[in-house]
Parts: C-alpha cells; structure tokens; sequence
C-alpha cells in the first residue's frame, strides 16, 4: 500500500497542537521521539491489549488526526509510567489525555463519558467527587458487603472513629464550586453530553 | 603633551580603488599634520620607503596610514614603520569601509576625512608598547595512566619532553587492561586487547623522559607565569618497586581475601596482590583496606621490599602543562533497577562478561552462569543509563556500546554457536568501517530486535526481559539465561575531582569540556591544561590515542614554539589590590588568580575585555596601551567635524564583526556614510561612559555588535540592555542605542542593520526635531 | 532531597478516603498527633476533580481553577503545605500549582474568570504556592520524621510477610520530587522499616500500576482486574500476608476486589490490604475499631493479624 505525501503536507502541525496544549507539561518531548518502544515495553494496557503507547507517538508525528477516533485511546490507565521512564522526556499519558480532550471537543468519544457524567454530578450537589450511581449494581455484584459498608454503616463508622469536619461541605462552599465550574463553561459541556447522549438512546 | 607629537599621515590611491572614489587632494587639503604623503601602492616596497623616510627626516611620532582595511595589512603597516614602535601606528580603513561602500564622491570624501581624523586623534593617545613572549618550562604533567594518558605521554617523551604520569591505582593500563579483546573493524575479528597494549606500556617504561607516579593523585594545583605547582599525594604501597622482584610468596601466605576488581569482583584477590600479569610497575602492592597487617608477607619476603608502616606523603611537582587523561566510569546498573541486576547473578554488565570472556578472567574465558551451566540464551540490553534524560541518566550516547556488545555476541557465539544471543536496541550506532563489524557479527547468526526492553523479571529459574518488539509492534515476553546490560559511560571519579581543582569548564554530564568542539578538540578553557580519552566524552581506544596523541603536539607547540601576546592585556597594580577576589569570579577566561597571596594574571589566558577593570574597586587594575582613552579620542575625532545636518552613526565591532563589515565593502554593497566603523580589541570594552559621551558629543546613535560565540557575549548583551534603561532614565530615547549578533559570512545581514538603524535613526531625528 | 515541613500543614481530605476507608484519615491525625506534627483540616476544602478529571469528564481549566480555590482555603487559614491522603490529590493538585505558576496564558484566564464573576478572593498570584515546597503526600512528611516514628511503636508485625504498593500517582506523575524511588520505589519500605518490620521489598511488578486505571475499573473490567491480577499473582507466590498502600484507589481494588480477582484467577488471595497510616497506627498502638477502622475493610485484618505482640524494650 502506498500512502502519498502532498507537498502541501504539514503533518508536524499535530504535535505542535498538542505542544500548545494547557495539559502538556513535557515542553516538546514529543518531537524527541525515537520510537524506542519503552513506553509499549512498560504498559499494563499494552501488556494486555491492543494499546500502544509507542503506536500512539508515531501517528501523531505522521500528522495522523484520525487518531482520536480510536477506541484503544480510552484503554490508558493513566499510570504515567511511561511517562517516568521516557528517556527523551516525552509522556504518552499526556499525550493521550490531550488528544482525548482534542476528541471531546469534536463530539467524539461522549458515549465513552456519559456514565462517568456522575462525578461532574456530585461537584454540583455537593462539591466532591464519588463515583456515579450507575456504577452501584455492578460494584455491589463484584464487592461482597460493600453496600453494607458503603451506605448502611458508613454514618456509625464516621462517628466512631471521630470524624471532622463532616463529609458535606457547608452550601456556600458548594455554590461557590458549582459557580467556578459553570464559569469555566464545564457545566455546559456536561449538560449537551447529556443530552446528546439522552437524545442517541431515545432514537 | 600630545600637543607636540609629529604626526605623518600618508595615503594610499590602490591603483584607483580608493582615489577613484575619495578626492585624496580634498583630503590633503583638510588635515592639518606635520606630513602628509600619497601613493599608488603604498604596501608595496616602495612605500616602505616612503613612510621611512619620512619618519626619519620629520622625526615623526605617529603614523597614519589610510588605505585598505587593518584586517588586511596591519601586519604590514607595523612593520613599515619601524624604527617607530608598531603600535604607534593606526589605519584608517577607507577602502572596505568607504570608497568600496559609497558612491558619492563628495560624501565619501568627506567620510574619508572624518575616519582619517579619528585615526588622527587616537594615535595621539598611543603609548610604546611591546608585545609579550611566553614560554612554559619543557615539563609536562599527564594525569591519568591508561590508553590515553600513556600515549600522550610517549608522544611528548619521544619528542624530548619531560613527563610525569600520575596514575590513581597501582597500575598503569586503564579500562584497556581489563577489556580482554577489542574489536578491529578493519581486519573484522576480536583482537588481544592487552597484546595491543603490551607493547606501548614497555615503550613507555624504557623511556628515560617518563617518570610513573602510581598510587598518586593531584590534590593541589596553581599556576603562575606558565608554570603549574601541583600538590600531588602519593598513598603508599607498602611493597618498594625498586627491591620486589614479583616473585608472588608474600600473596600465598596472605590470610585475607576480597573481591578483586580487576575482574569486576567476579573472583578473589589477596590483600597484598599484583594488579594482573602484566602491571606497571612490575611490583606487588598492599590494599590496605584489606590488610589486617598480620605480617605473614612481610616475615615471608626475601627481598625485603615490604613496610607495613606507611603513610601518603605530598610531593610537589612542576608542569608547563597538563594533560587531562582521567578517564571514565560505568554506571552503576542499580540506577536502573527495572533491570534487576543486583537480584539476580546472571544479570551482568558488559564489563563483567569482557573479565569473564577474556582468558586471563575468573572462569578462564568460560562463559558460565552461576550455575556452572553455559546459557542457553544472552539477551543484551543497549542504552543502559545512556541515551536518558531521566533522573541518574545520561542524556549523551555512549557511543561504544552497539561495537562492544557486538564483539561479545561474536565472542560468545564464536566459542558456543548454540547460544543464542538477542541485542535489544534503539538504534544501532556503528559509524564509519564498523558497519562492516555490525554485519559480520549480523552474520554470525547474532539476533537484533528493535526495543528498549522496561523490566528484567527474575521468574523461577529463568530471567523474563519484558520489551516492544518495535519492528512488530508487539510486547514480548523473552526468556533467558542470562542478561547483559551495556551500562552507560560517564565521567571517572578523579575526572570529575581534577576538574575542580584545576576549575576546567565541564559539560552537563561532567565530562571535561573542550574550548570549542570543532576547532579546539583538545583544549580546555584554561590555558596550558589539555585533554584526552574519556575524560572529555566517550569514545573508543582508536580516539582516545588520536586525541591523546593531538593533545600532546598541541603541548609541543607551547614548548618549543613559545606564544607571542599582544599586550594590550590587564596588569594589576599589586600596590593596590585588596586581595579582595572580586575579579575572580568575573573573569570568563579564567586568566586570574591568587598565587601566594598576589593576584596573578595569565598573559596567555587574558583576552583584554576588562571586565576585571569593572569590579575592581580599588582601581588595581588597568588595561595596556591606553585603550579607555583611545576610545575616547577615535569617537571625539569622529564627531569633532559634525556638520548640523549630518547624521553621526557609531559602529563599534571588533575583529569578527570588522570582517564581517569589511566583506561588505569587498562585495560592494552599500550602506549610508552615516556610519563609522570604530574597531575595538573587545567589544566589552566599550564602556556606558564612552556611549555618554559618543551621545553628549553629537552621536545620532550607537551600533555594538558581537558575534554570538564569544565568552563575553552575555556579559556585553546585559551591559546594553543597563545602559538603554539608563538612557531611558534620563528621557532620552533609549532606542539610538542598538545591539546586534554579528557573523562573519552574515556580511549581507549587517548590511542590512546598518541600513535599517540609519533610517530608525533619521526617524527619531525628525520626531525629535534634531 | 526535598525540605519537609511538619508545620502549617493543611491535611487534604480525599472523596475516597471519606467513603470507602475513613479509618486512613482516622489513622493519619492519630499519628500525626503522635509525631507532634502541626496539622489542621477544613469543612471549606473540596475535592481534587481526580476521579473526574482522569475519566476525562474534567478539563484541565476547571480542574485547576478548583485547585486555585483549594489553595487559597490554605493559605487563609495560614496552613500553606498542603498534605494529600490520596495518590491522585496529590498529582493533580501539584500539576495545577505547577501550571499556575508556568504558564502565564492559563493563570491569566483563571483569574479573569473570578475576576468577572465575583470572586477575586480566589486570584492566584504567580508562586503562592511552589510545587516542591507545599504539596506533599502524608508519607512525605512521615519519612521526615522517620525517627521520630520509631520510638512511639508499641508492637512488633515483624512476624508477617509484608510487602507494598505504591501509587502510580504519587510516584510517576511528580516523579522528580519522589522521595526514595520511582522504578524500585520504596518509601513505604522505609516506613515499614521504621516500626521494625522488614517487607519483601522487590516483587515481580513491584512498580507496577494497581490496575484500577481509572475508567478501567468499570468500563473495561477484563483489563483492569488481568493488570491487578499480574501483582496478585506476584505477591502470592512470595505468601505475603500483608500488603501496604498509600492511595485509597489502590486499596479499594485490591482489598474490594480480591474475593472477585481470586475467582477469576482460580486461585485464592488472602493478603490483607492495609494504608501505611493504618499500619503505622497498629504498630503504635490504636485501637482498631476508632482509629484504624478495619471495620470499612473487605479482607478482614483480623484474619492475618491474630494477635499482638508488644515490642520488647
């Protein structure tokens, strides 16, 4: 198979996108690849499935932007190994965060988010992170006991070992949080996932 | 007193090249001197005469010379003048820098007469001076003892120098003794490392010029007028060279055993031992780490030649120069634990398997692991600590590695084919003839897999090397008996501990730096001090000896040729120096010091920046030959014939960046004859006050440039950006002054700028109403 | 080595922790307070965005701007070295102070937002805060007082076989600022060590991810619980009854999900899972129940340690 170069080409504009990126803290590590393969060589998900950190710089040096469709991106464990070891001081992980908000905002991939919509949930009710409702059946399945230790018994626990400041924060601390995350134009981002989403399973 | 000098000017036509363009006769008209001659020719022989004469006949003072560009015939010119000192002579360039770059010939003229004063004016300011002669004494330090240093060494002592080799260990022959056999990318084939070294080390030990310090290290060095005082301390070795006869008796009664280096620690040694077969000197030594001092040797030795009573000594020694030939280390392979070296002894480095496959190593050239069983599978891992930017790592390559692991591979597989040996590697990096050793070792049956391997498992009794295959883009699982790792090379110990001593510069990794990569290989940014081998970046034994070799001729040409210095260089009064320091630390060419409680200067290291001068606040120093007040002279000579309406533009450059503008008149592109060239030893040396003054006195604007290489680029660039705030300060416009990056072939470029600066100038002058 | 403090600290609550295992922050003030570290806590402090933010639910802005908010809980209650209990707080919210002070475009948009919607009081001004100077881990601060933990250990776990996880967050993100290791990480090791207890140290995967991977641990199960499997396995075949934690992340897909991992594994794991602050406390003496909180643990700790020795004086 042959793939042609246009002279018209710039396939380096990619990594410079992803250079510019407010998550990229490796400066231009991403340029300095040398396709070394130690990122693929100490990967749990490369270890265990078609993921390829290595794979992933590669296509990103070519100018290849089809990238962010691709379902293995969401497979990263966000373990930053990669990013610890690269000896060029590239981070994969990184990478993979950025072209997935990259994908995001190009209304890819929001099937993959709308479970996890949860936690954008809890910030909003009561500013902290806890893991979305949706969740509950499968973990209560796979974790013998833990809605006993989770729900029933949690308040008794928290009273037994002494525990304070409570787990709510007070309403202004929560409006303040909602307030910053509306600002930001997060709550809006979440509210057309949902509904984009919502819309998908009603058709 | 400058009032009464006698000054001749003469000008020269250059068969049209200037006269075409320059009314010389408007020229002689305007300057009011004691001689004014012209010429056709006037580097010719004839103009030899000319000048002399008239110097002799009008007991003339000064000289002016206008014609072509310094650059061309300064050298010329200082010898035309004699009897006169030729340092009270000044050329006044108007060929390069005014008939070549301007058309108009009334404005050329005038420009010529205004260059011409200013030439003038400065010489007025000119002082007697010589220049100055160094010679370094015929006696030459080499630090270090293996390959490099022992080849440095021959080269000198050949040549009739005197040298002193100073070895840390107990023996001369570095990493190259250890090594077992080295590759030859010439004749294809592993070679006897040490029947390669043999040889040189005899040569060396009959030379009568070389003197061997074993067990001696440099813990002290100063250097005054080309001479370095250097404390070296020599640590016992409690068995006299001179009376051992290496007989070996005392080692078979010593009672005490501990790893012996000489073979990675992959066998025993005695506490009294020799080195290997092969050590200089031909003597055996006592660690005396080891020693319980039982006396068992000492009551065994026949020649008496054992004290088990002694202690270092410090002995000074006196050198013209050094020679760096420290040499380097391996990395310690725990830095990457990912690769489970110290939990497993079938994990080894490449320096382990070169003892174990060399005959003269543990196992005599067996490759065993350490089951006693010959591995079914070496993998090597490549890149060990090289190549990784991460923390504990080398950024640089280390360049031997991919040629070191093949010679094993070929060595393992020429003496058990049914191994098989797997190289994991990035790239494989074997330049010039050696990839014809890459194929050949290809061809021996060696396997090449593309990948940096992330872990080495100890699982059961196999070793699991866990690495991309890149070529597939697969992660592979491989088992194996036995892993290698090429560690990476860095600095020795006593590299690192000499380039403090001596403050020689270093490069991020704390390899020796050279003054210049490409022109200056062998130099280091202290005069008189060298460096060879692996002291300065990695490299095989073949560049080790060319450089090693190179630096030696580099120390021959100080010896036998001497150094002539131009003398406009800082001297310090030492009535008034405070021994305060200060100018220590500020000087970028390392020329000063503090020797006996006096402030030293190096003739040979000084550039005559003078940034000395500026931070010296008891005002001890001073730079020969006047300079502040020739710059002083040369910018009123310049503007004292301003016109109302003409524009003054001052360019200070010095040598590259006067090329630089000089190539823009050889190539006869044009620039506005607003702009005077003023040539300066150091552009550091233009001072704020003089760009005060240069501003006070009518100059339009002000033009530095430097090229981007000098020490004193940064210096000079802070130094505008304070003084454009300081004309800001002042509610002048702080944009007359200008900077700039100047490159000798980048003539085109400056052109440009001066272009640029003379209309941004005409701009200001109008918005300003000037 | 980095300078750690034992003042002014503001101990970070974690939305894990709270829920899953409040015994951690129980465990932690207990010995904080054994060691005479000056420690303080907010109701005001929210959480990190962690969990959000590595689902990719949480965009890099919002994530920070919500640690500028944190940040300046701390610094009004004059308590600036802020402690995380959890791995992921403490990667994110040292990236944030990271990026607040490195990249001037991002600082500037933050603050204008605030600026424009009223809240001013939350403007981060360019190094409040320094990465290596105010974000710490609580294990930093206990290897800081290594000594000092030592004299307060009143029994001896010297009998069991212990070994450790440590988080891929605490370790790898920051890795320039990690305390004794990233690829042979060890300072649970060494805290271990400090009570008197020697750990296998090294193991196959050692370094290796606990296999929650965030989205992982539902989404993509079969991967998630196959990487915690690789360690599981390691750790078994060295019989270790004991394995010490300092993320709650970790914890809850070892110790939750080791009855589910066994069955797939066919093959039956029994460690017990404890956080290094809950160790540190038996060792010194905490009641279970009202300090350590075992009762939050799926793997009960009872079932390993059967009784407690006091260490002989």
């Amino acid at each position: 198979m042959t793939t042609n170069q246009k002279i018209t080409d710039t396939p380096i504009n990619f990594a410079e996108e992803i250079i510019a990126n407010v998550k990229n803290t490796k400066d231009d590590g991403v340029l300095k690849c040398v396709q070394c393969g130690l990122c693929t060589s100490t990967c749990p998900a490369a270890r265990h499935s078609e993921y390829n950190p290595r794979e992933i710089i590669e296509r990103v040096l070519e100018g290849d932007e089809t990238i962010i469709a691709e379902d293995y991106l969401w497979n990263c464990f966000y373990c930053y190994t990669c990013h610890s070891v690269c000896p060029v001081g590239n981070s994969v992980c990184e990478v993979n965060q950025i072209l997935k908000q990259f994908a995001i905002n190009q209304g890819i991939g929001w099937d993959k988010l709308y479970e996890y919509l949860g936690f954008a949930d809890s910030y909003f009710d009561a500013a902290i992170g806890a893991i979305p409702e949706i969740f509950f059946d499968d973990i209560a399945k796979d974790v013998p006991g833990w809605e006993e230790i989770r729900f029933d018994k949690l308040d008794e626990n928290r009273d037994k070992l002494n525990l304070y400041p409570p787990l709510m924060p007070p309403e202004d601390v929560i409006d303040e949080v909602s307030l910053i995350l509306t600002i930001t134009g997060f709550k809006e981002r979440m509210e057309n996932i949902r509904k984009s989403q919502e819309a998908e399973v009603e058709k | 007193m400058t009032k009464n000098l006698k000054i001749g000017v003469f000008l020269c036509e250059c068969g049209g090249n200037i006269s075409d363009t320059v009314d010389l006769d408007k020229v002689r008209q305007a300057l009011d001197v004691e001689v004014i001659e012209q010429f056709e020719n006037l580097c010719s022989l004839n103009g030899r005469k000319i000048i002399r004469d008239a110097i002799i006949d009008h007991h003339l003072d000064r000289i002016v010379i206008g014609a072509c560009s310094p650059i061309s015939h300064e050298k010329t010119f200082q010898d035309y003048v004699k009897p006169l000192n030729p340092y009270l002579m000044d050329m006044a360039n108007i060929r390069e820098q005014c008939s070549w770059v301007h058309d108009d010939k009334e404005k050329a003229t005038k420009k010529a007469i205004t260059l011409i004063n200013a030439s003038i004016e400065k010489v007025k300011q000119s002082d007697e001076v010589n220049p100055i002669y160094c010679q370094t004494p015929d006696e030459v330090a080499v630090i270090g003892g293996g390959i490099a240093g022992m080849n440095a060494a021959l080269s000198l002592a050949r040549q009739g120098t005197k040298v002193t080799i100073v070895e840390q260990s107990p023996s001369l022959g570095g990493h190259m003794a250890k090594i077992g056999k080295v590759f030859s990318p010439v004749k294809i084939a592993e070679e006897c490392g040490m029947c390669l070294l043999n040889p040189i080390l005899n040569d060396l030990v009959w030379n009568e010029n070389i003197t061997v310090w074993t067990n001696s290290k440099v813990i002290n060095a100063d250097r005054r007028a080309g001479t370095y005082n250097l404390i070296v301390e020599k640590s016992p070795r409690f068995v006299d060279p001179d009376k051992c006869i290496a007989c070996g008796k005392c080692t078979e009664v010593c009672e005490v055993e501990v790893p012996d280096d000489w073979n990675e620690g992959l066998s025993l040694r005695k506490a009294i031992y020799r080195p290997f077969g092969q050590s200089y000197p031909e003597a055996y030594v006592i660690d005396p780490d080891a020693c319980n001092k039982c006396g068992n040797c000492k009551r065994q030795c026949m020649m008496n030649a054992i004290t088990l009573k002694q202690k270092p000594e410090n002995v000074p020694l006196q050198a013209g120069s050094l020679i760096i030939a420290t040499g380097h280390q391996l990395i310690d392979p725990n830095k990457r634990p990912d690769y489970s070296y110290k939990r497993h002894p079938d994990i080894i480095t490449q320096a382990e398997l070169g003892r174990i496959t060399g005959v003269n190593g543990p196992t005599k050239g067996e490759l065993l692991k350490a089951n006693g069983k010959v591995p079914k599978r070496v993998v090597m891992i490549q890149c060990v600590g090289s190549r990784d930017e991460k923390p504990d790592g080398h950024k640089h390559c280390s360049k031997i590695c991919c040629s070191v692991a093949s010679k094993n591979a070929n060595i393992i597989k020429h003496k058990y084919p049914d191994t098989d040996v797997v190289i994991c590697y990035t790239d494989v990096r074997t330049p010039g003839m050696f990839e014809k050793y890459y194929k050949h070792t290809q061809a021996n049956e060696v396997r090449f897999l593309r990948g940096r391997p992330g872990e080495v498992a100890v699982k059961g009794d196999n070793l699991i090397v866990r690495v991309e295959n890149t070529i597939k883009g697969e992660f592979e699982e491989i088992e194996a008996d036995m892993v290698v790792l090429s560690t990476a090379m860095e600095p020795s110990e006593g590299t690192k501990e000499i380039a403090k001593i001596l403050n020689l510069g270093t490069t991020e990794d704390s390899f020796i730096k050279e003054s210049h990569p490409k022109i200056k290989p062998v130099t280091t940014d202290v005069q008189g001090v060298f460096v060879c081998g692996t002291a300065q970046d990695p490299k095989d034994i073949t560049d080790s000896i060319m450089q090693a070799t190179s630096a030696a001729s580099k120390v021959a040409e100080y010896n036998y040729g001497g150094v002539k210095i131009e003398p406009f260089i800082a001297d310090i009064d030492h009535e008034k120096c405070q021994l305060c320091g200060d100018c220590l630390a500020k000087c970028k060419f390392k020329a000063l010091s503090i020797v006996d409680d006096e402030l030293f200067l190096d003739p040979m290291s000084c550039d005559g920046c003078g940034k000395c001068l500026t931070v010296c606040q008891h005002g001890a120093i001073n730079i020969n030959g006047n300079i502040d007040e020739k710059i002083f002279a040369t910018i009123d000579g310049v503007l004292s014939k301003k016109e109302d309406d003409e524009r003054m533009i001052l360019v200070f450059l010095d040598t590259i960046g006067y090329t630089a503008a000089d190539n823009i008149g050889v190539n006869r592109l044009k620039y506005p004859e607003s702009i005077h060239i003023i040539k300066v030893h150091s552009v550091n040396r233009v001072r704020p006050s003089h760009i005060k003054h240069a501003l006070d006195n009518g100059a339009d604007g002000i033009f530095i440039g430097e090229f981007p290489g000098d020490l004193m680029y940064d210096e000079v660039e802070q130094k505008i950006e304070r003084v454009k705030a300081q004309i800001a300060k002042v509610n002048e416009n702080p944009n007359r002054l200008a900077f700039s990056k100047v490159y000798i072939p980048y003539f085109e470029g400056l052109a440009r700028k001066l272009n640029d600066f003379d209309r941004q100038i005409e701009n200001l002058n109008e918005i300003e109403g000037v | 080595m980095k300078n750690i403090p034992d003042k002014n600290l503001l101990l970070f609550r974690s939305c894990l922790v709270s829920v899953e295992y409040p015994g951690i922050e129980s465990s932690t003030k207990y010995v904080f307070e054994k060691l005479g570290i000056d420690y303080g806590i907010s109701e005001k402090q929210t959480c990190c965005t962690g969990l959000g933010h590595y689902s990719d639910v949480f965009d890099q802005v919002s994530t920070t701007a919500i640690g500028a908010r944190n940040f300046k809980v701390a610094q009004n209650l004059g308590r600036p070295n802020l402690v995380m209990m959890c791995a992921t707080c403490y990667a994110i919210n040292k990236k944030s102070v990271k990026l607040l002070n490195n990249k001037d475009d991002l600082r500037e948009e933050i603050n204008e937002l605030f600026e424009e919607n009223g809240l001013d009081h939350l403007k981060y001004e360019k190094n409040d805060l320094t990465p290596t100077e105010n974000i710490f881990h609580f294990v930093d601060i206990l290897y800081g007082k290594k000594d000092e933990i030592k004299k307060h250990v009143k029994y001896d776990l010297s009998q069991y076989k212990i070994a450790t996880h440590h988080g891929c967050h605490y370790c790898k993100v920051h890795y320039e600022d990690t305390i004794a290791g990233v690829r042979d990480p060890n300072i649970i090791d060494e805290l271990i060590e400090a009570c008197g207890c020697k750990t296998i140290g090294w193991y196959d995967h050692k370094r290796a991810s606990c296999g929650t991977g965030f989205r992982q641990r539902y989404s993509n199960p079969d991967l998630s619980f196959t990487a915690t499997a690789d360690k599981m396995k390691s750790l078994k075949d060295e019989n270790v009854e004991i394995l010490v934690h300092l993320c709650p992340n970790c914890h809850i897909q070892f110790d939750r999900y080791q009855p589910l991992i066994s069955q797939r594994e066919g093959r039956e794991f029994k460690a017990i899972h404890l956080n290094i602050s809950q160790f540190i406390a038996i060792a010194m003496g905490a009641d279970w129940e009202s300090v350590v909180g075992v009762q939050a643990h799926t793997s009960k700790i009872d079932s390993v340690i059967t009784e407690l020795k006091e260490v002989e004086s």
